[in-house]
């Protein structure tokens, strides 16, 4: 099995798992019935309280008061939109925090989603998502996805494209494959720039130790694009700070475990040379600092990427100095609501720039000031508000 | 007996067959301690802190984990079964002690009675396994798969999107706590090794788990009761597998799904490489532990003497395909089986 990992590795590499979940329930038909009408109850209920008034967001009024006739291009009845989120896998409280974040908005506008994970196999993810465009109307199907690697984008935009659903990816895709050459419903691709990430926490490290000293590096898996971007934006870094040297550097593949074994070694390599440690995740950043806690080192400057609550929790403790947060909910949720703004007519796909098509969104540096506030990751609703969508856009993909 | 014959060469080639064997089954039992030995003498050489209190600690402590489990695979691969189920028994293991004991899920705190809770989960997973197995005929190829994936599965509903942090003081206590300079994980891993040795050299479990992968077949003609022994192998496996997880969350501080990725076939590797055979019937846990110990060795060794990251693994590769052949050199005799 290949895999390209771009997120949260590890649990890419589990190869099967067994769970009792929604998916396997809608293999059969009678579970897919089932669905249906759970489905539709949970509409009902949720329109009935938009109309008593309960619920505090404005697209969810909106949602289930307007007829789609009332706004220009609506083309399916908000309560016959299907959202789907695909990841793969809820075994991280990253992918685990963006399907709740599609929850949440699926929740705003009366719907449900549809929470699919693949295991991080490649083929069991076409599978699910031929299968999920054949059980329905995908014409009113919005399809928030995180594909495996670079690879499974264009066959995940050729199913799409054949059925007509509505498509938003995230984080992988090959660099000549772009929405806007012919793909009418691949509305987006959100992706964020791994050289900026690796070089803020590098900048955060570098502050806490004065601007000199030695740090060590842990690399993720080497042949993934987010392994080499994060480092690439170390090594910017390290050019602009020269009192820093860069005593070390190993690739943990992204992996807790391994990290804390190679931090080990590499404390009884440099000692207390190391006055800083670069990691491009934080379970990596966690591993490390379990070791160092063994080994009574306490002041050194420790920093990752991705903001898992536990990396968060120990930013905000001050045992870790800086994380980088991509908004996992954020992301869970604003596909779905690109989609779902297109479909109602909250938003017209000629409106959409090529900027807008394919972009990094903005990434946060979490350090002690903000810590506390990003503790439980959750998704503002006002984020997914038609009018709000692109908010975030930094720049395109280069 | 007819088979009996079969295996056995007449009497009349001689001695000299039986010397070169006395010597290839001694290659074969030190051969990797030989191959352990010129490891560490080379990364001494070629690295002055390698061969240091600090570091030899430093590779103590790195083995715990990966002794523990290889102690209980190595039952399972002398009876000639395969254990592909540790990463998810793990997975549980750890989910469940971290869940139990005092942590920042939950209020509950067994202390611990929560470890006692993990091993014995694992040993019913290992219990599940081995009547699956024996009980079904179903190679254990298969059964120990899908006991992982049913492993990971459960723990990644016991996770739920949060992990849990473990917050006893007792258990800190543990994680970096010392003896001697060893972390007390470290002497956990000892302990377990004595008592596989013990296992293996005083109980029918043990004595029998080698007749039984030598002639599986012969064994049962010879009244040994093969699916009882077997499953009990697996059972025990099972525990350590429990163990092993709950050592790898007492060292990382909280409860992940992913406690035991890599493990597995890491721990494979280790068992074949110190002359374990994954066809059955030879090896032992010392083998296995000596193996364990190349394989440390060699991934502390590279960092240390600067070999770059990007060429590390296959280099680790060479070496131990190098191992295996040095060791297996001896036992390729004409007629082996190997499967």
């Amino acid at each position: 099995m290949t895999v390209q990992i771009e997120q949260e590795p590890p649990q890419t590499l589990m190869s099967i798992e067994w769970r009792i979940t929604v998916n396997s329930m809608m293999r059969s038909r009678r579970g897919m019935a089932l669905a249906t009408a759970a489905g539709s109850l949970l509409i009902l209920s949720g329109c009935s309280a938009g109309t008593e008034g309960t619920e505090t967001d404005v697209t969810s009024d909106a949602g289930s008061t307007e007829t789609p006739d009332s706004s220009a291009g609506g083309t399916c009845a908000p309560e016959e939109i299907q959202l789907i989120g695909q990841v793969r896998n809820e075994t991280n409280p990253y992918e685990k925090a963006w399907l709740d974040g599609g929850d949440a908005f699926a929740e705003s506008v009366g719907l449900t989603q549809t929470r699919l994970t693949y295991d991080g196999e490649s083929p069991k993810q076409q599978e699910q998502l031929r299968q999920t465009l054949s059980t329905g109307n995908p014409e009113c199907m919005v399809l928030n996805v995180l594909p495996n690697g670079d690879s499974d984008t264009a066959p995940i935009v050729a199913e799409v494209d054949a059925a007509g659903a509505y498509l938003v990816t995230h984080w992988n895709k090959p660099a000549d494959l772009n929405p806007w050459d012919g793909h009418d419903t691949w509305i987006s691709h959100i992706t964020f720039d791994g050289v900026d990430a690796g070089a803020q926490i590098a900048d955060a490290i570098f502050e806490e130790m004065g601007g000199e000293g030695g740090i060590i590096a842990l690399q993720g898996i080497l042949d993934t694009s987010a392994a080499k971007d994060r480092f690439i934006g170390l090594e910017n870094s390290l050019e602009a700070n020269p009192g820093i040297t860069l005593l070390d550097q190993q690739a943990a593949d992204f992996d807790r475990t391994s990290a804390f074994n190679i931090t080990k070694t590499l404390i009884t390599k440099h000692g207390d040379e190391i006055k800083g440690v670069w990691a491009a995740n934080d379970d990596m950043a966690l591993g490390a600092l379990q070791a160092l806690e063994a080994a009574g080192m306490s002041d050194v400057a420790v920093a990752g990427i991705d903001a898992v609550p536990e990396a968060v929790q120990a930013v905000a403790d001050g045992t870790m100095t800086a994380t980088v947060s991509v908004d996992g909910p954020w992301q869970g949720g604003i596909g779905l609501a690109m989609g779902y703004c297109v479909l109602t007519g909250g938003l017209d796909m000629a409106d959409v720039t090529q900027e807008q098509r394919a972009f990094f969104a903005r990434q946060t540096l979490i350090s002690a000031e903000n810590a506390e506030e990003n503790l439980t990751p959750t998704a503002n609703l006002a984020d997914f508000e038609c009018g709000n969508l692109f908010d975030r856009v930094t720049g395109p993909v280069s | 007996m007819a088979p009996a014959r079969l295996g056995q060469a007449p009497p009349e080639t001689g001695r000299a067959p039986a010397r070169s064997r006395r010597r290839a089954s001694l290659l074969a039992d030190y051969g990797p301690l030989g191959a352990l030995v010129l490891l560490c003498l080379t990364f001494s050489v070629l690295s002055p802190q390698f061969a240091t209190w600090g570091n030899l600690r430093n590779v103590l402590d790195s083995a715990a984990v990966l002794a523990v489990i290889t102690v209980g695979l190595t039952f399972v691969l002398m009876l000639g079964a395969i254990d592909l189920s540790i990463e998810g028994v793990m997975a549980t293991a750890a989910l469940s002690v971290a869940l139990l004991i005092a942590n920042t899920r939950n209020d509950i705190d067994l202390g611990f009675l929560a470890i006692v809770a993990a091993v014995a989960l694992g040993a019913c997973f290992g219990l599940a396994t081995g009547l699956l197995s024996t009980g079904l005929k179903i190679p254990s190829f298969m059964t120990t798969l899908g006991m992982s994936a049913i492993g990971i599965g459960i723990a990644t509903v016991l996770f739920a999107g949060v992990q849990p942090s473990v917050t006893s003081p007792a258990m800190g206590e543990w994680a970096s706590g010392q003896w001697f300079g060893l972390t007390r994980l470290t002497f956990v891993a000892i302990g377990v090794v004595i008592v596989g040795l013990l296992v293996q050299h005083y109980t029918r479990l043990g004595r029998y788990a080698r007749a039984i992968g030598g002639a599986e077949d012969l064994a049962l003609l010879s009244g040994i009761r093969v699916r009882r022994y077997k499953t009990i192998a697996f059972t025990f496996a099972g525990a350590v597998y429990g163990l092993a997880g709950v050592m790898v969350t007492i060292q990382l501080g909280s409860g992940i799904v992913q406690a035991g990725v890599g493990q597995n076939f890491a721990a494979i590797t280790a068992a074949v490489v110190g002359g374990t055979l994954l066809s059955g019937g030879r090896g032992g846990v010392l083998h296995s532990i000596v193996g364990v110990l190349i394989v440390t060795v060699l991934v502390n060794g590279l960092v240390l003497i600067g070999v770059s990251p990007y060429v590390q693994g296959a280099v680790q590769g060479v070496i131990v395909v190098a191992a295996v052949a040095i060791t297996a050199w001896p036992l390729r005799q004409r007629l082996r089986v190997v499967k």
